[in-house]
């Protein structure tokens, strides 16, 4: 009987799929285009966006309440050794964070965004492998308590070195955790399956408890069978939230922006924050550049590359390229043909965008 | 709690990481290492409780404590018995390849010692083609999920440690095609010479050896997922150690998930000649999880048990979808926090744990408000008094006839899996009650009722535990024998049921002392004697389940120790992203519970629905192609519409009909519409639910999901 409900379940499931499909092709599609639309300027769109009356904020705030009750029962899972994996429609973020606050107060909470582009985790396992340390240097001395003395200072130890100290023994009556909360699992910069590895890899640590969020329907697919039952061994909690993606939102192109390949200032700021600040010098040169020379069709690469080896910013080619792809992955920054014939850069922004986006990048 | 408005976005949230907080401090010092007992459990379980006076207060964290201490002694019961079944079961296997590598060690001890100086020159020395051969042990698993046996080479590695190996455990990690080489021997490097080093040179490990070692043990690397392994890394690896062998007397155990064959097509061609293969096999996943039902469910070892609806879960889990004992393990762990965190009585489980159950664990007053005891028909306090120790003979009494049975199916390769869930099923109980089980097979015999859960066809043909019944009465004398001795082995300190067993068997020797020297006459009469003789263990068996075989469920109290929320339990192993994500946006109003929203029919879109919810409501009237256009007039249109409150506001207006048609926009700017679409459309692209327009549909967004 169940065989037969599983059966019509999926026969349902394609069904759908080829009537979507039909009735996308028949005649009837609509052709309308989005520029019949009276669209509004980007910019009084971001500002409107920012601008919107919540809805049911009574509501929404009286459902994130209603889970503080399952505050201690998180907690307990979290402490016998499994993974708390939230998900549902709606930002987790401050739920995450208030559980954190709240019910981990013996933990060291560690907290990585997701939601950005890009994310370092060695510099994850770097500070986690931090926090442990000074977290059992305040033990009362015990057996292992000696060893820890001699460290060489943490960064600067491999990946497999941090590793292998998060996942040290622990003396049974004194355990020390450190929690990592990951927000959007599932996100961009998190995505690929060898930081997915890695995460499996440092949830599985003695020393380490997980609790991460995830938003995408088919987040499931980032891992395999060791992941999810043996390294992250995730516990599902439902918790739909309905709050609004706010900061997840933020590096999603509007879908009603004009050019929505182009990006705002805004947002090209906040990448541009989160990268090095060598990363961001080498922007700088890049639109002083385009800045002084209006009228080029961009700056070319070598060109590039000895202004900013002699301001210091890269010592060789491959540093610089590393740099540019990073900018071009979050286009930043775009190659064209010169007339000449020669490859160059420039910054899809028009002047004064660009001239606001120098400005604040300063400050 | 910050509603939505509030959160501005700040330095913390463009961070890719920051410390939220760090391990309180006052706490560190305050706990006292004492003992396993007083574990930072401070978990307060008792949220929905209204105690009143302290005392209550009290009580109740007395209770907490104790469950939370029970809860602990339960898993680590369970958790050590699981390790020692595992341990058990692959103890033949572990000495076989103990003592094929001790063999092997030998055989290329006697090819040749190398003296220090030669054997740590940089480069390799070839003496003899033959000679680099590397002895290597395919070890087949015989279950494609390899996540099983990562234990299982986990303790293989250890096994061989205690027996004096330099053991490396690699996975297919290490043999990545972007690390290549060096980081398999990196990993190889850091796990023998227990120290880390950036150098990945086998010379190292070499000159480690000779110093360190000097032939006395052999090297051994386990790579517990050959399939997996980038094929040119591990084909480079394998050529470089043969071109050492001579120096460090390595020896291969590669775990194989596949075939046999699977080595011959991954490796070159080159590095299969190096090898000299043996195989291994390792034990049937199902054989392991019948070992481990046994030990952990079917006798009560934990003071914990699941109920029949669970156990029908995890098995169709195991049939169905996972197959693999590490689920089976971790569903079991779930269900046993989920059932101390949900019942406030399983802070007395104690007295099923014992051996002896003293008198003073009587359940507590709270435990005849259990619905098992309302039809009680014992004087309840005495019910109390005894209850813990009548529910351990029950339980007891339940799994040696199971236990019985499985002893009978054996034979036919029935899994104690298929038996125990059978056997717990409490309406089958009932039905069996109502005398419904016979040997004799009724063609009458109605269908199985069953609910939802743990069907199988073999049930609709009249039981597993009928047919397996049924099974004794073909076996042979030697087989019924065997049979028989097993019970006698299984009923051991079952008082009531080894009784019979034993009548039985002093009958069956009876049999057996019939004169040597017999007639064709007295062959029959002797095959009529044991043609009785299996109709009488089949009126036994018969006979125990019908009276003994009492399924926890049918126990009064067994709510205190036994979990059956199977929902919960599946709820929490395995999420279901896809469906729930679409259902909250599709029912908003279940979860928001506004009184705006409510809506008689479903899926009606209004306008103070969540603007996300209304544009995936919306969403679902288009075809795999939305057309940005449309969906943003529709949406605009909605929104626009009044409110249900402003309408009761305007009932003056002529007639229903025209007001719905005029219905007075409200002031919406186009500038705001806009902006809702939009964060509409972002959300839901976060969530995967829609694909954003490609260069060549700019004016489409496709969607992803179709039905729930």
């Amino acid at each position: 009987m169940e065989d037969h409900d599983i059966d019509e379940d999926e026969f349902e499931f394609s069904r759908n799929y080829f009537l979507a499909k039909e009735s996308g092709k028949s005649g009837k599609k609509s052709a309308r285009k989005l520029s019949e639309i009276d669209l509004v300027d980007e910019q009084d769109l971001r500002a409107e966006v920012s601008k919107i009356e919540p809805k049911h904020e009574k509501e929404i705030a009286s459902l994130i309440d209603s889970y503080k009750s399952l505050y201690n029962e998180w907690a307990f899972e979290l402490q016998y050794g499994f993974g708390l994996l939230l998900y549902g429609f709606g930002s987790k973020k401050t739920l995450i964070e208030d559980f954190a606050s709240t019910a981990l107060t013996e933990y060291s909470v560690i907290v990585v965004n997701g939601y950005l582009q890009s994310i370092n985790l060695k510099h994850v396992a770097t500070a986690m492998a931090e926090v442990l340390w000074e977290q059992l240097k305040l033990q009362p001395r015990s057996a292992s308590g000696g060893s820890f003395k001699s460290q060489q200072p943490f960064n600067s130890r491999s990946l497999d070195d941090l590793i292998a100290f998060l996942d040290g023994p622990h003396a049974p009556e004194n355990e020390s955790f450190v929690c990592l909360v990951i927000h959007n699992i599932d996100g961009p910069g998190l995505r690929d399956s060898e930081s997915q590895h890695l995460l499996a890899r440092i949830a599985a640590c003695s020393h380490v408890r997980i609790v991460a969020s995830i938003d995408h329907v088919n987040a499931p697919l980032l891992w395999d069978k060791k992941m999810v039952h043996v390294q992250f061994n995730w516990c599902w909690h439902h918790v739909p939230t309905f709050a609004p993606y706010k900061i997840e939102g933020v590096f999603h192109p509007l879908i009603l922006a004009h050019g929505s390949a182009s990006q705002s200032v805004k947002t090209a700021t906040i990448v541009l924050q989160s990268l090095t600040p060598n990363a961001q010098n080498v922007f700088k040169v890049l639109a002083q550049h385009q800045l002084a020379h209006p009228d080029d069709e961009g700056m070319p690469i070598d060109v590039l590359f000895t202004s900013c080896r002699e301001r210091f910013l890269v010592s060789s080619l491959v540093t610089l390229n590393s740099h540019l792809t990073e900018f071009k992955d979050h286009e930043l920054v775009k190659l064209r043909r010169h007339s000449d014939g020669q490859d160059c850069l420039y910054i899809p922004l028009s002047k004064d965008a660009l001239e606001k986006l120098v400005q604040e990048i300063n400050q | 709690m910050a509603t939505a408005d509030e959160v501005h976005i700040s330095d913390n949230d463009l961070k890719p990481f920051f410390v939220l907080h760090k391990a309180s401090n006052s706490q560190q010092h305050a706990r006292k290492p004492v003992g396993r007992t007083s574990r930072k459990v401070k978990v307060n379980l008792s949220s929905s409780l209204a105690a009143s006076d302290e005392s209550q207060l009290l009580d109740d964290q007395l209770h907490k404590n104790s469950r939370m201490k029970n809860f602990h002694d339960a898993w680590v019961k369970i958790e050590s018995t699981i390790k020692d079944v595992l341990h058990n079961i692959n103890a033949d296997v572990f000495n076989e390849i103990n003592g094929w590598v001790q063999k092997s060690f030998g055989a290329i001890c006697s090819s040749g010692k190398l003296d220090t100086n030669k054997a740590t020159c940089s480069y390799p020395i070839v003496t003899d083609v033959t000679s680099n051969q590397i002895f290597t042990a395919f070890v087949v698993m015989s279950n494609i999920e390899f996540v099983d046996d990562l234990q299982t080479f986990a303790d293989l590695g250890v096994h061989l440690q205690s027996h004096g190996c330099h053991v490396a455990n690699l996975s297919s990690v290490d043999f990545s095609a972007k690390s290549g080489i060096g980081g398999c021997l990196r990993s190889l490097l850091r796990q023998i010479l227990n120290s880390s080093t950036d150098a990945a040179d086998i010379s190292i490990l070499a000159s480690w050896y000779m110093e360190h070692d000097d032939y006395k043990n052999p090297v051994v690397v386990i790579i517990e997922d050959m399939d997996r392994c980038s094929a040119s890394v591990l084909s480079d690896f394998i050529l470089m150690l043969s071109e050492w062998v001579i120096k460090i007397p390595v020896i291969l155990i590669l775990g194989v998930a596949t075939t046999l064959e699977a080595p011959k097509n991954i490796l070159s061609s080159k590095a299969v000649q190096h090898l000299s293969p043996s195989k291994f096999f390792l034990g049937h996943p199902t054989d392991r999880l019948d070992a481990i039902i046994e030990a952990v469910l079917v006798k009560p070892c934990s003071g914990f048990l699941v109920g029949h609806k669970v156990a029908a879960f995890i098995r169709n889990c195991f049939l169905r979808q996972d197959g693999t004992l590490t689920s089976f393990v971790r569903a079991v762990k779930m269900a046993i926090v989920q059932h101390f965190l949900m019942e406030p009585l399983s802070f007395t489980v104690k007295g099923l744990l014992d051996e002896e159950v003293a008198e003073a664990d009587a359940w507590p007053r709270q435990a005849l408000d259990l619905p098992s005891c309302m039809r009680l028909s014992e004087p309840k306090s005495e019910a109390l008094l005894s209850g813990a120790s009548q529910m351990k003979e029950v339980l007891n009494l339940w799994s040696s006839v199971v236990l019985c049975l499985h002893e009978v199916g054996k034979n036919q390769r029935t899994t104690l899996l298929d038996l125990y869930d059978e056997a717990l099923d409490p309406k089958l109980y009932n039905l069996r009650n109502s005398d419904h089980l016979e040997v004799k097979p009724d063609p009458q015999r109605p269908s199985w009722n069953y609910d939802m859960h743990g069907q199988s066809f073999e049930r609709q043909k009249g039981g597993l535990i009928s047919r397996t019944i049924r099974q004794i009465r073909d076996l042979p004398p030697a087989a019924l024998h065997q049979l028989l001795e097993k019970w006698d082995k299984q009923t051991e300190g079952v008082d009531m049921i080894h009784e019979k067993v034993k009548e039985l068997r002093l009958q069956e020797d009876d049999n057996l002392k019939e004169p040597p020297t017999r007639s064709r006459k007295q062959t029959i009469r002797n095959n009529g004697n044991s043609d009785r003789l299996n109709e009488k263990a089949a009126a036994l068996i018969t006979c125990m389940t019908r009276e003994h075989m009492q399924p926890v469920e049918c126990i009064p109290f067994h709510e205190i120790v036994c979990f059956r929320n199977a929902d919960k339990l599946q709820a929490a192993l395995v999420g279901d992203p896809r469906k729930r994500i679409q259902l909250d946006l599709l029912e908003c109003n279940k979860f928001l519970k506004c009184s705006c929203c409510c809506t008689k029919s479903h899926n009606v879109p209004i306008s103070s629905m969540h603007d996300t919810s209304l544009m995936y409501t919306l969403a679902q009237e288009h075809g795999n192609l939305i057309n940005l256009h449309d969906w943003y007039q529709s949406f605009k249109a909605v929104i626009s519409q009044k409110t249900v409150k402003d309408k009761h506001k305007s009932k003056l207006s002529p007639s229903p009909k025209k007001r719905k048609i005029t219905a007075e926009p409200q002031i919406i700017t186009e500038a705001s519409a806009q902006a809702r679409f939009c964060r509409a459309v972002t959300e839901l692209q976060i969530t995967g639910l829609l694909r954003m327009p490609s260069k060549r549909r700019q004016d489409y967004v496709q969607r992803v999901a179709f039905g729930l």
